[in-house]
């Protein structure tokens, strides 16, 4: 079953997919509020119990997709299983791209000042959508590879680094917010700053160069990095390991009443 | 693939136990959290929104490996509770969204906040949107939501990497009142040098349990606290065989450390 298909079986498997995951649909929309709940609960507990016993069972030496491996009699199905979220999420990405079309589609119908990025926005999906599957055909035309390229690699990528670089100027107006004198911690910060900075730098380091080790900016910085910061950044992140196993627990035992199992 | 090891098998275990039994026994008596400000400034940017007739903005991040996972569904928990208060303030709220596979939870569960407050028919679908799942494309297109709406709030609750300064800067431009929590730990400073409110740590995981005071999410916070003792308990116990195997020559120190690696 999860071993990759060739020829008429793996038409048979899509289609089987298909009929199985729209009687799914239909059964799940049949079904009263309060069973489809207890659907939810089971799927999510099995799921869960599957990952936690795969973690947690004693393992031992085996072969898994023709690799040595430690694991145990759960390993072998963990990657088929993480094969199904894809399928799921190509599912959630139709919903997307239908949520952006109704909410596009409705902006341009109305037609005023801001419509025009709608229109933009439309251009743009259909022309790269177009262009990206033009390209993954085989021996596509020299017009539609200079297409995806100009698209992908000289607009998309441009774009993303131009707002990558807009974080510099943002980090500079925040700096400059949080590092104001105006009371004892800011003033902290701004010792602090100023020293993990030059410590960085070899002008800070030439500065105190003639004074003794241990009061070397650099060393003054890397007690600062390892002794202060970091414990503080630990012990952040110990409490948000146990908050994150909480939430897990709750959902996994169903617990969690709200939205998802109980009202 | 990873496993566990003793150590693990033996500690999370341990862990989930407390976090359980404190549950089981927040469903008999009521039990105390301490007041987290960030999370008391909620009503206050709710009304404030109100007030200037402008709407707010509250996203829920762009996750650590994307679809629907703790740390979003967390901060759509916050974000359900902030969206109830905007209800009863009837303060429009819109939520962008970054993955597609949350799309369906964020409308059901913000569709549920209406229903809960009793306004069912205030929901408008086209508050939740879906933007990109591109980090810097998203972070661009919620800049410009926050700059075209002018909100008068910003509530940026989830997982964020480098585009979280973008979307904190922009907002205190527009002069929005903002509060946000991360777990994130790399983000922090920056939320902290833009947002007028921050919540750190495992006060984000707290927050729901804060806001709703609902009795399993209080004891799971009271069960957590026990866990960070055992843990607290566990640090002090291991400096002290260290220093002891050290002094003495004797493998004590060395065979705790071992049990945890």
């Amino acid at each position: 079953m999860f071993t990759p298909q060739t020829g008429g079986a793996w038409y048979g498997y899509i289609a089987g997919a298909i009929v199985a995951s729209i009687v799914l649909i239909v059964i799940l929309t049949q079904l009263p509020q309060r069973a489809r709940k207890w659907v939810l609960f089971t799927v999510t507990f099995l799921g869960g119990l599957f990952y936690a016993l795969e973690f947690f069972l004693p393992t031992h030496e085996m072969m898994i997709e023709g690799n040595k491996a430690e694991g145990n009699f759960l390993t072998p199905f963990v990657v088929p299983m993480a094969n199904i979220l894809p399928a799921l999420s190509s599912f959630a990405v139709g919903l997307g791209v239908i949520n952006l079309f109704q909410l596009h589609t409705k902006r341009v119908l109305k037609w005023n000042l801001d419509s025009i990025n709608s229109v933009v926005f439309f251009v743009a999906m259909i022309l790269m959508t177009v262009a990206h599957i033009m390209a993954k055909r085989p021996h596509p035309s020299e017009f539609v590879t200079s297409l995806q390229k100009i698209l992908f690699d000289g607009a998309l990528q441009s774009l993303d680094a131009t707002m990558f670089s807009i974080i510099a100027f943002y980090i500079t107006s925040a700096a400059y917010r949080a590092f104001r004198v105006r009371s004892l911690e800011a003033t902290l910060l701004l010792a602090t700053a100023i020293i993990v900075m030059l410590g960085q730098i070899t002008i800070g380091q030439l500065l105190t160069s003639s004074l003794p080790d241990y009061l070397h900016i650099e060393v003054v910085r890397n007690w600062i990095l390892t002794k202060v910061n970091a414990p503080a950044t630990r012990a952040i992140a110990v409490g948000l390991g146990i908050g994150s196993l909480a939430v897990g627990l709750r959902i996994w035992l169903g617990l969690e009443r709200g939205s998802y199992f109980e009202n | 693939m990873e496993h566990a090891t003793l150590g693990v098998r033996i500690l999370v275990p341990l862990f989930s136990l407390c976090i359980v039994a404190m549950i089981l026994v927040a469903r008999k008596r009521d039990l105390f959290i301490r007041r987290i400000q960030g999370l008391s400034a909620i009503e206050e940017a709710v009304g404030r929104a109100t007030e200037m007739g402008r709407p707010m903005i509250c996203c829920t991040g762009l996750g650590v490996e994307g679809g629907v996972e703790i740390v979003t569904l967390q901060a759509l928990a916050i974000v359900s509770h902030i969206i109830r208060t905007s209800v009863r303030f009837a303060t429009r709220a819109i939520l962008p969204v970054y993955d597609p596979q949350m799309l369906p939870v964020t409308e059901e569960a913000v569709r549920e906040a209406y229903t809960l407050e009793g306004r069912p028919d205030s929901f408008n679908s086209e508050d939740i949107r879906f933007l990109t799942n591109r980090q810097f494309a998203f972070a661009a297109s919620v800049a410009g939501l926050i700059a075209r709406e002018k909100a008068a709030a910003t509530f940026l609750f989830g997982y964020y990497y480098a585009e979280a300064l973008i979307m904190a800067e922009t907002g205190q431009q527009v002069g929005a009142i903002q509060i946000a929590g991360t777990p994130a730990t790399t983000q922090i400073p920056f939320f902290i040098a833009s947002c007028d409110y921050v919540i750190i740590g495992d006060e984000y995981y707290a927050a729901s349990a804060y806001l709703s005071r609902e009795p399993t999410q209080l004891g799971s916070i009271v069960g957590q606290d026990i866990a960070k003792w055992l843990i607290l308990l566990t640090i002090i116990l291991g400096c002290a065989l260290v220093s002891i195997g050290a002094a003495t020559s004797s493998p004590i120190g060395a065979n705790f450390t071992q049990f945890f690696k």
